[in-house]
């Protein structure tokens, strides 16, 4: 379980005044589940996500993953970026297999733990091709599958389907939520739309801009229902969906319109 | 939509041969053959230089014809010339290019690496690399020689200077351009600062360094010849020089020709060794 207690983080303004990003966030990541952190850009989600990493040191508060203090990047948080990261000079197999070469594990063992991510992932037959031979939504999944042979305790995927097209998108959410429901990887996932929150997430958590802070957490359901039986049309018609969707929506709306003339002020101080 | 699809099928009936095939219309040169234009180009260049000779429009003490030019390349070849043979000259020049090349990756690599990674190799290597790398070489060629000497030290130190810069450069370059999310990853994959430089920055350096290494030679080969000019009794550049002196021009347009045979053929290599070793470049 990843815990975070009273999390502020302060960047450098113009003429170096500090300037809040991250106001006093309090969340706790349950083993086995997906939370999504959910809101306009600017309001801190991916700030969040670069200190769980460990890329970004906190202002203030603390990071816990299983009682150990989060100090910096380590194998036991994967990360999936929005951007492409794999390494053009390694084929898909051997980008995989990165983080175990890393760790120092032999080669064929290495290999043939990738091999079976790549498995997992559906891509077993381009394992020697190069990543650039390879489609958008196609590389995202080598990336996953890196980010999974560390075996993480968990998982972090910032914004991992928002350069895809729609219904690569749809395709991507999908083979992640099987994935998810072999390995029963914590994740930990940021979105900017609404239907990927409520379709991935067990856990939703609403943020809201300058200074980014959390306005609203939701359990939901949907992707276990998807994960049982494998069919969008009557989860994403149910009525209980569409009203929470709705609700969601008017929340950032709203954090959004107050917020307008509160950024005015502050750019006068 | 039935009468879409008869109406498309019927479109499509006249291309029973071979279809016209398009491409979007560019401004730039993309692709496209030029090698026969190229062919033509110099042949229309020997056809002039041909008939301009052998016309007698020109003093063959300014242009020697074609004919005199071959005939002096064997003889060079066979007798040489100015003490040695064409191969000698051609040696020693080579020699000369190969260590200064050398010395110039085995510093400039590390140097320029580290100076993209580190504030304090960043801080102390700056103001000498820009002080003198915009320097003409043939500026700082007294200095070497009263520092190092007339022989092969001072030319070599000369040469390797001349193409330490571009390299350096291109490596610091290269480190800079490293995306951060490409670090970040490798971080998150438990890399160790050792890992994340051999398996990360270097890689990613590579393409630059390789593109500061070719325009390294190209300076190399305009500096030899200012370094072969000082008390030299072999090189190529040497033998242009001497001959100069005696107004060989045939000699010197065989020395001439001989740098461009080998300019090129380096130029080429350096190609395939990019196809080799970064043949993700450009490919993001």
């Amino acid at each position: 379980m990843l815990n975070i207690h009273n999390a502020s983080v302060y960047f450098a303004g113009r003429g170096g005044s500090p300037v809040k990003a991250l106001d006093r966030v309090n969340l706790d990541i349950p083993a086995g589940g997906i939370v999504v952190a959910l809101g306009a850009s600017g309001c801190g989600k991916s700030t969040l996500l670069n200190a769980i990493a460990g890329f970004l040191p906190l202002s203030e508060g603390a990071i816990t993953l299983n009682g150990r203090p989060v100090a910096g990047p380590g194998a036991d948080r994967g990360v999936v970026f929005q951007k492409d990261t794999l390494l053009p000079w390694r084929s898909v197999i051997d980008n995989v297999a990165l983080g175990l070469d890393f760790a120092g594990l032999p080669r064929a063992s290495a290999r043939e733990k990738a091999r079976a991510l790549l498995k997992l992932e559906g891509l077993e037959d381009f394992a020697r091709a190069a990543p650039y031979e390879l489609s958008g939504g196609m590389r995202q999944r080598v990336n996953i599958a890196r980010a999974l042979a560390t075996d993480p305790a968990i998982l972090l995927m910032d914004e991992p389907f928002g350069a895809l097209d729609s219904l690569t998108r749809e395709q991507m959410q999908e083979l992640l939520i099987s994935v998810w429901a072999k390995t029963h990887k914590t994740i930990f996932l940021i979105t900017h739309s609404l239907d990927e929150a409520l379709s991935l997430g067990t856990h939703i958590v609403v943020m809201s801009p300058r200074p980014g802070r959390i306005v609203a957490r939701y359990d939901v359901d949907f992707v276990k229902r998807f994960a049982r039986d494998g069919d969008w049309r009557p989860i994403k018609t149910d009525l209980e969906f569409v009203r929470l969707r709705e609700e969601i929506r008017g929340l950032i709306h709203q954090s959004d319109a107050v917020d307008a003339p509160h950024e005015r002020l502050a750019a006068h101080d | 939509m039935t009468d879409v699809a008869a109406e498309s099928s019927k479109s499509a009936q006249p291309s029973e041969s071979a279809p016209r095939i398009v491409a979007m219309r560019d401004v730039a040169l993309a692709g496209g053959h030029t090698i026969v234009i190229s062919l033509a180009t110099i042949l229309a260049l020997l056809t002039l230089w041909a008939g301009a000779t052998s016309l007698h429009l020109v003093s063959p003490l300014f242009l020697p014809t074609p004919y005199e030019v071959v005939t002096q390349f064997v003889a060079v070849y066979q007798d040489g010339y100015a003490n040695a043979t064409l191969a000698e000259h051609l040696g020693a020049s080579l020699f000369r290019m190969a260590v200064a090349a050398a010395l110039a990756l085995g510093l400039a690599i590390p140097i320029g690496l580290a100076m993209g990674l580190n504030r304090w190799a960043k801080g102390i290597f700056d103001p000498p690399i820009e002080f003198y790398w915009p320097l003409p070489p043939l500026a700082y060629l007294p200095l070497m020689i009263i520092w190092l000497g007339i022989g092969e030290t001072s030319k070599i130190a000369l040469l390797a200077l001349a193409m330490f810069a571009p390299i350096c450069l291109s490596a610091q370059a290269g480190v800079r351009g490293i995306p951060l999310e490409r670090v970040n990853a490798a971080l998150s994959l438990g890399a160790t600062r050792w890992q994340l430089f051999r398996h990360i920055v270097l890689p990613s350096a590579l393409p630059e360094i390789l593109t500061g290494f070719r325009i390294a030679l190209g300076v190399g080969w305009g500096t030899l010849v200012a370094a072969e000019l000082i008390a030299s009794t072999r090189g190529i550049g040497y033998m242009i020089m001497s001959a100069s002196n005696f107004l060989a021009t045939d000699v010197v347009f065989v020395g001439i020709a001989v740098i461009a045979a080998w300019a090129f053929v380096f130029s080429y290599a350096l190609r395939w060794l990019e196809r080799v070793l970064v043949p993700w470049k450009g490919k993001g």
